[in-house]
């Protein structure tokens, strides 16, 4: 699954605090990057860049909240843990409401760093999972024909070979010849699998 | 009767030679007979009064004069007739005369009698002085305007010859100087004008000015002292006045009085100062928040750094380098947090501050509407109780705002946690034993908890879930800078008290 590395991508305005977290990063093993400016951020910004975000919420120019909605808007999937200071409490209950994965309050120990890293590596690595997963549905689903579509559609629906024949009009030996193509394309072993399969491409 | 020099004699017109060269002459010649009819009219004459000769000859006299004049002067002819006294003949004297187009004009008149004429002829010579008048007129009003011009100059104007004398003085610094032009006029401009203090610089000007050669003005500053001894500040330009041979023979000064643009500058310099003070108060929970951010990152660095070393130096595989990196790291975030801790130091410390003699209550009652404003805010109420006949106190009075502001806000925000029925805050001055004035904040909320009353003043104590734990820290180092303390004592029926005992200024008021 893991085709590029996992990168953490830093982005503060405090030099010393990025290129320490950079380093605090780099002495657990984990690959990161850092980003003087959400600005920064935002131009080199690769939706297939596999990682997560640590992001100082007070920034001048585009605060960290700022970039998040941002983000939120180009559909980024990127999970985002907010680094706040004293007084910003209120700052993080928003982030956490904008969907952020998790906030830590500076200064902090390397260890709760470095658990809420991981965990949000996780999760980057399972939401790209299921987002390649769908994908595939989606490709196979495009190399149906309209007719196998339509088979497709009817089965999923419980029907039997016989209602499936007797609402397209065909002969049931041809629905069972369709249905076999069905299952061969979408390369699912059984109908329970090609219902899961509908039911994880349908949209919510 | 006939003979030289009376060649009019008895003659009812002039010969051709006599008329010729009646009219070579520049001053018109009017000849006239004992009943003051014309009986000659030379060029200048027509020129001067617009008539003919021909059309003047025959009339009388009186067509020449004023209605005034003409009133008068058959009388006068009669009367020199009758005793031969005249106050008129061989005497030369200004006239007013009138053209044929009815306007007045001045003449120097002249008149004699020819001799041995009987009945009498009588010449008068008239001089056109109006041309001469107009010159001197206009002088003189020029005169006049170039005093008005000084006069109504809004700058004070001196000239002085160049031993420094005043020659001429202006209205305008006649009034700044509050002194009779006479009283300036004649004597040393620096000696009698110029205050005390500053005549060592009028002179070095003066000097200047005379000294170099040339006309730039000479810009400088200095104070005249008024009759009243009052000290004016006055911004001059100096400039040397010259002679034909452009040598120096004085100076003329013109001066600006500043005194009140200046007092205007420094008021509204310290009414911005004043606003600047406002904003100091109002944001103080502010400027605590940013304090404590960069505070905090230098030390999530260092945090941040001799945790990512103590992780690389239990790998099996310890890259020296950067850790002895990370190291440096350290130490120069550890400086960079030390800098910032000077720099609240700074804010409390009292280097650049005033203190005066100040009423207390007066530095209450200024904040008391921003601070009522603040109750408002958190749904609360302010009181004041303030005793009468307090001493003075000697403080920088918006540090002692900025302390009450803070104690206020405090005892609001505990106030309004409890959410009690009665909500107020409490500002109270009284005179203690000592002789000294307390002043106290206090409210009604639910009080210090015993274990954290030791702990509040500590800097980063805080109860606030927002708090930064550095108000009160603050304002304990204000106080101290007072020669006072501040301290806490629970409140009587409950609650929380915040007072400072600041010792009476020495001069007691009253």
């Amino acid at each position: 699954m893991k085709d590029s590395p996992q990168t953490v991508i830093v982005v503060d305005d405090d030099d010393a605090v990025r290129n320490s977290l950079r380093l605090l990063l780099k002495s657990a093993g984990i690959n990161a990057e850092v980003e003087a400016s959400a600005q920064d951020y935002l131009a080199r910004y690769d939706a297939t860049q596999g990682g997560c975000l640590l992001l100082d919420v007070r920034m001048p120019g585009m605060s960290g909240l700022e970039l998040q909605q941002e983000l939120n808007v180009r559909g980024a999937t990127i999970p985002v843990i907010f680094i706040t200071g004293n007084g910003d409490i209120p700052m993080a209950v928003e982030a956490m409401q904008h969907g952020a994965f998790d906030f830590l309050q500076k200064p902090f120990r390397d260890q709760d760093l470095l658990d809420r890293v991981q965990r949000a590596l996780a999760r980057d690595t399972e939401n790209r999972a299921r987002l390649r997963h769908t994908d595939r549905i989606r490709e196979r689903l495009a190399s149906l024909s309209p007719r196998e579509r339509e088979v497709l559609e009817l089965v999923t629906q419980g029907k039997a070979n016989k209602m499936v024949a007797s609402d397209l009009g065909v002969s049931q030996r041809t629905v069972e010849i369709h249905r076999a193509h069905v299952m061969q394309k979408m390369e699912a072993s059984s109908l329970a699998e090609l219902v899961r399969m509908m039911m994880t491409i349908a949209p919510p | 009767m006939r003979g030289p020099g009376v060649s009019l004699a008895g003659m009812s017109s002039p010969t051709p030679e006599v008329l010729a060269l009646l009219d070579a002459t520049v001053d018109a010649v009017v000849i006239m007979d004992d009943r003051g009819r014309i009986t000659a009219f030379n060029r200048s004459a027509e020129e001067m009064f617009g008539y003919r000769a021909a059309d003047a000859i025959g009339r009388n006299v009186s067509l020449l004069m004023t209605p005034a004049d003409r009133a008068y002067h058959d009388s006068h002819l009669r009367n020199y007739l009758a005793d031969g006294e005249s106050r008129v003949l061989g005497r030369g004297r200004d006239v007013r005369v009138v053209h044929r187009d009815g306007s007045e004009f001045s003449v120097f008149l002249s008149v004699g009698r020819i001799p041995n004429t009987d009945p009498p002829l009588f010449v008068g010579h008239l001089h056109d002085t109006s041309l001469r008048r107009k010159a001197l007129a206009t002088l003189e009003k020029e005169r006049q305007l170039n005093r008005l011009y000084l006069d109504l100059a809004q700058v004070m104007l001196v000239a002085t010859d160049r031993t420094g004398i005043v020659r001429l003085v202006n209205q305008r610094a006649v009034r700044v100087l509050g002194k009779q032009s006479a009283d300036i006029v004649g004597s040393s401009w620096v000696d009698n004008c110029v205050a005390p203090d500053d005549r060592a610089l009028a002179r070095a000007a003066f000097r200047t000015v005379v000294v170099r050669d040339d006309d730039e003005p000479q810009g400088c500053e200095y104070h005249v002292r008024s009759a009243a001894g009052e000290d004016r500040l006055i911004t001059w330009r100096c400039v040397a006045l010259r002679d034909t041979n452009d040598l120096a023979t004085g100076v003329m000064l013109s001066g600006e009085d500043m005194t009140d643009q200046r007092r205007a500058e420094n008021e509204a310099h310290r009414a911005l100062e004043r606003m600047n003070n406002v904003s100091r108060l109002a944001t103080m929970g502010e400027m605590a928040a940013g304090i404590s951010h960069e505070l905090n990152q230098p030390l999530a660095a260092i945090a941040n750094y001799a945790q990512a070393c103590t992780r690389m130096i239990r790998s099996s595989t310890p890259d020296i380098p950067v850790i002895a990196g990370a190291i440096e790291q350290i130490a120069g975030q550890a400086l960079r947090a030390g800098e910032i801790i000077k720099r609240i130091r700074s804010l409390v410390r009292n280097e650049d501050v005033r203190r005066e003699t100040q009423d207390i209550n007066g530095l209450i009652r200024e904040v008391h509407a921003l601070l009522a404003s603040d109750a408002r805010v958190h749904d609360g109420a302010l009181a004041l109780d303030l005793a009468d006949e307090l001493p003075s106190v000697t403080v920088d009075g918006v540090q002692i705002q900025q302390v009450l502001m803070n104690l206020v806000h405090n005892a609001l925000e505990a106030s309004r946690e409890q959410g009690g029925t009665v909500f107020e805050v409490r500002i109270a001055t009284r005179r203690v034993d000592s002789g000294d004035v307390e002043v106290s904040v206090s409210d009604l909320g639910p009080g210090l908890p015993r274990d954290t009353e030791d702990r509040i003043f500590e800097p980063f104590f805080t109860t606030k879930p927002t708090g930064t734990g550095l108000g009160l820290a603050i304002s304990r180092s204000i106080i101290k800078a007072h020669d006072a303390r501040l301290e806490y004592r629970a409140n009587n029926p409950r609650g929380a008290c915040f007072f400072f005992i600041l010792p009476a200024a020495q001069e007691t008021p009253r």
